[in-house]
């Protein structure tokens, strides 16, 4: 039996009558080329395949350990994967008995989050006082901000300098001003030597585009004023000029 | 061992993963509904890849190799363990995976989309993910979930009753505009 086209679109439309379904599908079953022509015609397939072509937004960075060629089955592997499962079952227990404590850049973006172009309009801090912010910054940081670097962000102008603390470490808010006036922010945060190194990762957060990443014991985030909010141009910039 | 191409297996797993670590996420996406789980169930699946390497003789499909990694590790490790999923759907979806474009409409729309895919029960879920987002056919799904081809017609069937439910008419073309 052929199907037109028109009957194989009725039937991924769910229009098509019970036996009428159920005859297209026995004929799918014995017919790849039938089934080739059912995919190209189906109107929904094409919307969900846009709608999670960029998810996740960045590629996964699975943590692969080299092998060595006696132990590729051996008992440090098997530990390595009982461990990684075991992190699963308690990752998921976790996620199911939400909500969880807020991290330092969650929290940090919260906050940033409360900033409206209002805020920083009344912002006028001079020279001299962003100045010392900064210094006191680094002072408290244990580490050099280079402040030149700070006022040389594309596309934003530097309008202040805070020192926040987030669970006993000091974290600092560096408040810039993007060319329509709008919050954006550098966060640094000191998390202590041996805290692991992270590379970049974007991710939406209290409604703000973020990146984040840490190095040498420091945490880094920079947020912008709206999820879409573009932090290219900075984030070339800050990888040029501003490693941790 | 070497394999074809003069690679050897493990080589081929790694560059594997390279290629196909965000549909594996995806799946683990698909399979548990939650990105953070689907972040364990990644690593968790790229390790064991990594452990079996052996097991791979030539390079073709080891796409569908890591889903059926992922899919077992999902099914006997960690589902089974744990807490049903039913009880986390109440949890609404995140939505905010889903990257914004410079069209406010399409973007609620395309995360009402997104939310009813995750919202709709595992079988279809993992089925309409491999079918419709990664483009493997009725019968290579069937093989990878160990159904029968009517079933996963019929699973999408059910699922794209439910997903154009959520779509507007016009979204097909408004999507069109966006590609181009």
């Amino acid at each position: 039996m052929t199907f037109s086209d028109d009957m194989l679109l009725a039937y991924l439309k769910g229009s098509l009558g019970q036996e009428e379904s159920r005859s297209i599908e026995a004929a799918v079953e014995a017919d790849p080329v039938l089934e080739r022509r059912l995919m190209e015609l189906d109107p929904v397939a094409p919307i969900v395949r846009q709608v999670f072509q960029n998810v996740p937004a960045a590629d996964p960075k699975p943590d692969l350990p080299t092998l060595t060629p006696a132990s590729s089955a051996g008992p440090l592997r098997l530990l390595a994967v009982a461990a990684a499962t075991a992190v699963l079952a308690v990752s998921l227990t976790f996620w199911l008995t939400r909500p969880q404590p807020l991290g330092w850049a969650e929290q940090a973006a919260l906050y940033q989050s409360l900033y409206t172009a209002d805020s920083i309009s009344t912002l006028d801090d001079a020279p001299a006082a962003i100045g010392a912010q900064i210094a006191l910054a680094e002072d408290r940081l244990g580490r050099s901000l280079n402040l030149e670097a700070l006022e040389a962000l594309p596309g934003l102008e530097l309008k202040a300098a805070r020192v926040l603390s987030f669970r006993g470490k000091p974290l600092v808010q560096i408040v810039y001003a993007d060319t329509q006036g709008n919050p954006f922010a550098l966060c640094v945060i000191r998390q202590g030597e041996g805290a692991p190194n992270r590379g970049l990762r974007q991710e939406v957060l209290s409604g703000l585009a973020t990146a984040r990443w840490a190095r040498d014991g420091y945490g880094y985030m920079l947020l912008g004023d709206r999820p879409d909010s573009d932090l290219t141009a900075q984030l070339d910039y800050l990888a040029a000029t501003f490693s941790g | 061992m070497p394999i074809g191409d003069g690679i050897s297996s493990e080589q081929a797993v790694r560059q594997a993963i390279g290629t196909h670590v965000k549909r594996v996420w995806r799946f683990a996406l698909a399979l548990s509904g939650a990105p953070d789980v689907a972040d364990d169930l990644t690593q968790a699946t790229c390790l064991r890849a990594l452990e079996r390497h052996h097991q791979v003789t030539h390079t073709d499909r080891l796409d569908s190799w890591l889903m059926t990694i992922c899919r077992s590790i999902w099914l006997n490790e960690v589902r089974s363990r744990t807490v049903r999923r039913a009880q986390a759907l109440s949890v609404t979806p995140d939505a905010e995976l889903v990257a914004p474009g410079p069209d406010v409409e399409l973007n609620i729309f395309a995360r009402e989309v997104f939310t009813q895919v995750i919202l709709l029960p595992e079988a279809q879920r993992e089925t309409v993910m491999l079918v419709f987002v990664e483009g493997y056919s009725y019968r290579e799904a069937a093989a990878l979930l160990e159904v029968p081809i009517g079933t996963i017609m019929s699973r999408l069937s059910n699922a794209r009753k439910k997903l154009q439910a959520a779509m507007p008419q016009d979204a097909d073309e408004a999507f069109q505009r966006r590609e181009t």
